[in-house]
C-alpha cells in the first residue's frame, strides 16, 4: 500500500517536468511575448519604461531604438539566452542573473548599498572584480561579462551577481505586469476562490447527497422520474451560460433586479455592520455560487444514488432485514456508510476548486479571482504568473488523484492498491 | 410462424439494443429531432438567406440563394461566388451586391415581369449595419418599415440575431462532430495498444498520457490563436489536440480486460497478426464505452467551441457562432434578446444530446437493482 503511493509520487515528477517543459517551451516560442510588447510599445512611443536606463534612451528616440536599449530589455526578460536555459533558470538549476551593472574598465562602479567595484582585466583576459574600500576581490560576488550588444560591435562591459532561484527553490518570480512577487499575487486572489468555491462545494455536497438519497429510496417514482429529468438537463448546461443568462434574468437589466450584476460586495461594503456585511456577500454569491456548481449537481447526486440503491441490494443489507432491525437504522447506519465512499473519495477536487478557481465564472461575475487572475496573465502574457498557474495547475491535478485513492484507501479497507 | 420466432429469437445484441432505445422516448425523440435538424441545417442557405430564392430579371432567371447553398460546403466555396452586382438587376446605383428585399419592393413598385422570391427567412447571418434596412439593437419582431419582421431583433452590427443562431447550430454540431470522429481516430488506436502491449508500454504511455492530460489546454489554445488567425479546421485540431485523453483510457481499460480472453488467446495461437486481433477481434468487443460516451463527447466539444468564442478565441468574425453572440449579451445586459436566444438554442441542442446520450447508456448498460421492500 505505502509503496503504491511512493510509486505515485515517483511517477508524479516525470509528468511534472514533462508537463512544465512543454508549457514553459510553447509560451515562449510564441511570438507577441513580453519582450516583444514592450519592443512595440516603445517604437510606438508611448515607451513606458521598465525602470532601467534603456527606456530612458528609448523615449527620445520613439521610432529608432537603439540597440542598446533592445539588449538591456532582452537582458530584462532573459531572452537573451536560449529557450532551455530559460527553462533550467526558471526552474532554478541554472544561474539567474539578478543585479547587473554596466561598467567601464577602471573606474569605480556604485553597486547598490554605497558599495563601490573597480573591474580590470587582466593578462590573460579575465576580469578582476575588487571591492573600491576594503580591495578585497568580490569575484565570488560578481561576474563581470564582456557583453556584445549588437552587430555593429559595440560592447559594453557589465557586472552581475548570480543566485540560482527558480521554482525548486520556492521563487516564482514577480509579474510583469503588477510588479509585484507572484507568490504575494495569488495569495491576495486565493481567499476570493476559495470563499465561492467552499461555499458551493459544501452546498451542493449538502443538497446532493439528501437529494440523491432521496431518489434511491423511491428509485422509479415520479419524484425521481422528475427530479432525473432537472438533474440531466442542469448536467447539459456549461454553468456560465447558466450565469449569463440569471444575470439577465435577475441582475436588474431588462426583467427582475433581485440580484447584484457581479462583483463581491457592494460599494458601501466598508461601513456596514458584521451581521450587513455577511448579508451582502451572500446576496453577491448566489448567482455565482448557483453557476458554479450547477454542473458537478447531476454527477455528485447519480453518484449518491447509484452507489446507496447498489448498497442496499446487497448481502448485508438482507441481512439487516432479516434480522428484525428497523429500515430506518438499516438505511442510515449500515447502508449509507458504504455508499458516501464513492462522494468521499472525490475530495481530490476539493483542493482544485480552491486554487484553480473558474475564469468563466470569475469573468462572467466580474470576480477578482484567481481564474480572473489567470486568465488576464495568459492575455497580458505575463509569463511568470502563467507558469506559476501551471505549476498549481499540474500540481493540484497530481496530487488530487492520488489524495483521492489515499482518502479512499483510507476509508475502505476493502480497497487494496497494489 | 416458424420463421418469425426464429427472426424475433436471432435479434442480434445491437438489433436489442436500438428496440430498447427507440423504448426511451426522450432520447429516441431527441435523435430524431436533431438529426432532422442538422439535416435542414445544411439547406438553411435557401430557407434563412438575404440572398433572393430566384431572380426573374428582363426574362433572366437567377437563382442566388441556391448558389450560396452550394457555396456554403468548405473546397467547394473557392470556386463559387455569390457576388452580384446591384446594377446588373436594375439595382441602379448600386455597383455593390444587390440587396434583394430592396430589389423585390422595387420589382413590385413597377409592376413589371420582373419577380424576386425571398427564402423564408429573408435575412442572412451575416449582412450587418452596413446595408440599408439593418439598424443595431433591434428588438425582437420589430422591423424597419416594409420589412419582414425580425424573429429575434438584431444585434449590436445589426445583424440578425435569428438568422446567426440557426447558422449558428449548424456550425457548433458540425464542429463538434467532426471534434469527436479526430478524438476517437487518435484516441482508439493508442488506447487500444496501450491495454493490449501491456507492460513497459503501459506504463510510459500511461505516463504521457497523464502529463497531456494535465497541460492547461485552454490556455495554450489562447495563446497559440493569438498568433495565428483561427479558423474552424485549426480550432478542431487543437482541441482535438488533449480531447483525445478519455477516450483512450476508456479504450484501454477494455482492451486490458479483453485481451485476457479466451477468444484472444486462440487469435494469438493460430498467428493472427496483432493490428488484426486489436482491430478485427477486440475492437468490435469494446465498442460499448465508444458509443455510450459518443454524445456526451459532443456535448463537450459544442461547449469547447461556444467556451472559446465567448472569451473571443475562437471562429473568426463574422462566423455565426453562439458563443460569439453570448459575449455580445454579456457586454448588452439590457439586451435580452441577445442572450436569450443563442441560450436556448445552446440549452436545448445539449439537453437534447444529453437524453440520447442517457438513452444510448440505458439502452447498453441496462442497471437494474433488486431492492427488498
Amino acid at each position: 500500500m505505502l509503496q503504491y503511493f511512493i510509486r505515485r509520487l515517483l511517477f508524479a515528477v516525470p509528468t511534472f517536468f514533462g508537463c512544465t517543459i512543454i508549457v514553459f517551451f510553447i509560451v515562449n516560442l510564441a511570438p507577441g511575448g513580453p519582450y516583444e510588447q514592450q519592443v512595440q510599445a516603445l517604437k510606438a512611443g508611448s515607451g513606458f519604461g521598465i525602470g532601467s536606463e534603456a527606456s530612458g534612451t528609448a523615449k527620445d528616440g520613439a521610432a529608432t531604438i537603439p540597440p542598446t536599449a533592445l539588449a538591456e530589455l532582452k537582458r530584462y526578460y532573459g531572452f537573451d539566452k536560449p529557450v532551455y536555459v530559460r527553462y533550467l533558470i526558471w526552474l532554478g538549476l541554472w544561474p539567474r542573473e539578478t543585479d547587473s551593472y554596466n561598467v567601464k574598465l577602471g573606474e569605480p562602479r556604485n553597486v547598490g548599498e554605497g558599495r563601490y567595484v573597480i573591474v580590470n582585466q587582466q593578462q590573460d583576459g579575465t576580469y578582476s572584480i575588487i571591492d573600491k574600500d576594503t580591495k578585497e576581490s568580490q569575484t565570488h560576488v560578481w561576474t563581470a561579462e564582456n557583453a556584445v550588444l549588437d552587430s555593429t560591435g559595440f560592447r559594453q562591459l557589465r557586472v552581475f551577481k548570480t543566485e540560482y532561484a527558480g521554482i525548486l527553490t520556492g521563487h516564482f518570480g514577480n509579474s510583469y505586469e503588477y510588479r509585484e512577487p507572484v507568490i504575494d499575487l495569488i495569495a491576495s486572489r486565493i481567499p476570493i476562490s476559495l470563499q465561492f468555491g467552499v461555499i458551493g462545494l459544501v452546498l451542493s455536497y449538502v443538497i446532493c447527497v439528501y437529494l440523491g438519497i432521496q431518489k434511491a429510496l423511491r428509485h422509479g417514482s415520479t419524484f425521481d422520474l422528475v427530479s432525473s429529468s432537472t438533474i440531466l438537463i442542469s448536467y447539459s448546461i456549461p454553468g456560465w451560460a447558466l450565469g449569463l443568462l440569471l444575470l439577465v434574468l435577475l441582475g436588474g437589466g431588462s426583467f427582475f433586479d433581485v440580484f447584484p450584476l457581479g462583483g463581491l460586495q457592494s460599494r458601501e461594503y466598508e461601513s456596514l455592520s458584521l451581521g450587513e456585511k455577511i448579508l451582502d456577500r451572500a446576496h453577491h454569491f448566489v448567482l455565482p455560487v448557483i453557476a458554479s456548481t450547477i454542473q458537478s449537481f447531476a454527477t455528485l447526486t447519480l453518484l449518491m444514488k447509484n452507489s446507496l440503491l447498489e448498497n442496499l441490494s446487497q448481502d448485508y443489507i438482507r441481512t439487516a432485514f432479516a434480522k428484525g432491525l428497523k429500515e430506518k437504522r438499516i438505511i442510515w447506519l449500515h447502508a449509507m456508510r458504504n455508499s458516501v465512499i464513492p462522494i468521499a473519495a472525490n475530495i481530490g477536487h476539493i483542493i482544485g476548486i480552491a486554487f484553480v478557481g473558474s475564469f468563466f465564472i470569475e469573468t462572467t461575475f466580474n470576480i477578482e479571482g484567481i481564474g480572473k487572475l489567470s486568465y488576464y496573465a495568459i492575455l497580458s502574457r505575463d509569463y511568470t504568473v502563467v507558469f506559476a498557474f501551471t505549476v498549481i495547475g499540474v500540481m493540484v491535478n497530481l496530487f488530487g488523484a492520488i489524495i483521492s485513492d489515499f482518502v479512499l484507501a483510507l476509508i475502505d479497507p476493502r480497497i487494496r492498491f497494489r | 410462424m416458424s420463421q418469425t420466432v426464429q427472426k424475433s429469437g436471432s435479434r442480434s445484441i445491437g438489433q436489442r439494443r436500438w428496440q430498447k432505445f427507440k423504448t426511451i422516448k426522450r432520447g429516441y425523440y431527441s435523435l430524431v429531432i436533431l438529426t432532422t435538424m442538422y439535416i435542414l441545417s445544411f439547406l438553411l442557405p435557401v430557407l434563412v438567406n438575404d440572398k433572393a430564392l430566384m431572380v426573374r430579371y428582363n426574362g433572366e432567371y437567377h437563382f442566388p440563394a441556391f448558389t450560396s447553398l452550394v457555396a456554403s460546403f468548405p473546397v467547394i466555396d473557392q470556386f463559387v461566388s455569390v457576388f452580384q452586382s446591384g446594377e446588373s438587376l436594375g439595382q441602379l446605383g448600386n455597383p455593390g451586391q444587390v440587396r434583394y428585399r430592396d430589389l423585390q419592393k422595387q420589382y413590385e413598385n413597377e409592376n413589371g415581369d420582373n419577380i424576386v422570391i425571398m427564402p423564408l427567412y429573408p435575412y442572412g447571418p451575416i449582412e450587418d449595419i452596413t446595408t440599408d434596412g439593418n439598424s443595431a439593437f433591434m428588438e425582437p419582431l420589430v422591423s424597419e418599415e416594409g420589412q419582414p419582421a425580425r424573429l429575434m431583433g438584431t444585434d449590436e452590427n445589426g445583424r440578425d440575431v435569428f438568422a446567426r443562431m440557426a447558422y449558428g447550430f449548424k456550425v457548433s454540431i458540425s464542429f463538434a462532430l467532426i471534434l469527436v470522429f479526430l478524438e476517437y481516430l487518435i484516441g482508439i488506436p493508442i488506447g487500444g495498444l496501450l491495454g493490449f502491449k501491456g507492460g513497459y508500454y503501459d506504463l510510459i504511455g500511461q505516463r504521457i498520457l497523464e502529463m497531456w492530460a494535465t497541460l492547461p489546454t485552454l490556455f495554450l489554445i489562447i495563446i497559440v490563436v493569438s498568433f495565428i488567425q483561427p479558423s474552424f479546421i485549426l480550432l478542431v485540431l487543437l482541441l482535438s489536440l488533449t480531447a483525445w485523453i478519455p477516450i483512450t483510457t476508456y479504450i484501454r481499460a477494455e482492451f486490458y480486460r479483453e485481451k485476457s480472453k479466451d477468444y484472444v488467446a486462440a487469435a494469438i495461437s493460430i498467428g493472427v497478426p496483432t493490428w488484426k486481433i486489436m482491430f478485427k477481434h477486440i475492437l468490435p468487443n469494446s465498442l460499448v464505452p465508444i458509443i455510450t460516451n459518443f454524445p456526451f463527447a459532443v456535448v463537450a466539444g459544442i461547449t469547447a467551441l461556444v467556451a472559446l468564442d465567448f472569451l473571443g478565441f475562437g471562429l473568426p468574425p463574422p462566423t455565426p457562432s453562439w458563443g460569439q453572440m453570448l459575449s455580445t449579451g454579456l457586454q448588452n445586459l439590457t439586451k435580452w434578446w441577445l442572450v436569450f436566444s443563442p441560450m436556448a438554442a445552446l440549452f436545448a441542442t445539449l439537453i437534447m444530446i444529453v437524453f440520447i446520450g442517457e438513452a444510448i447508456r440505458e439502452a447498453f448498460d441496462p442497471k437494474t437493482f433488486s431492492r427488498l421492500r
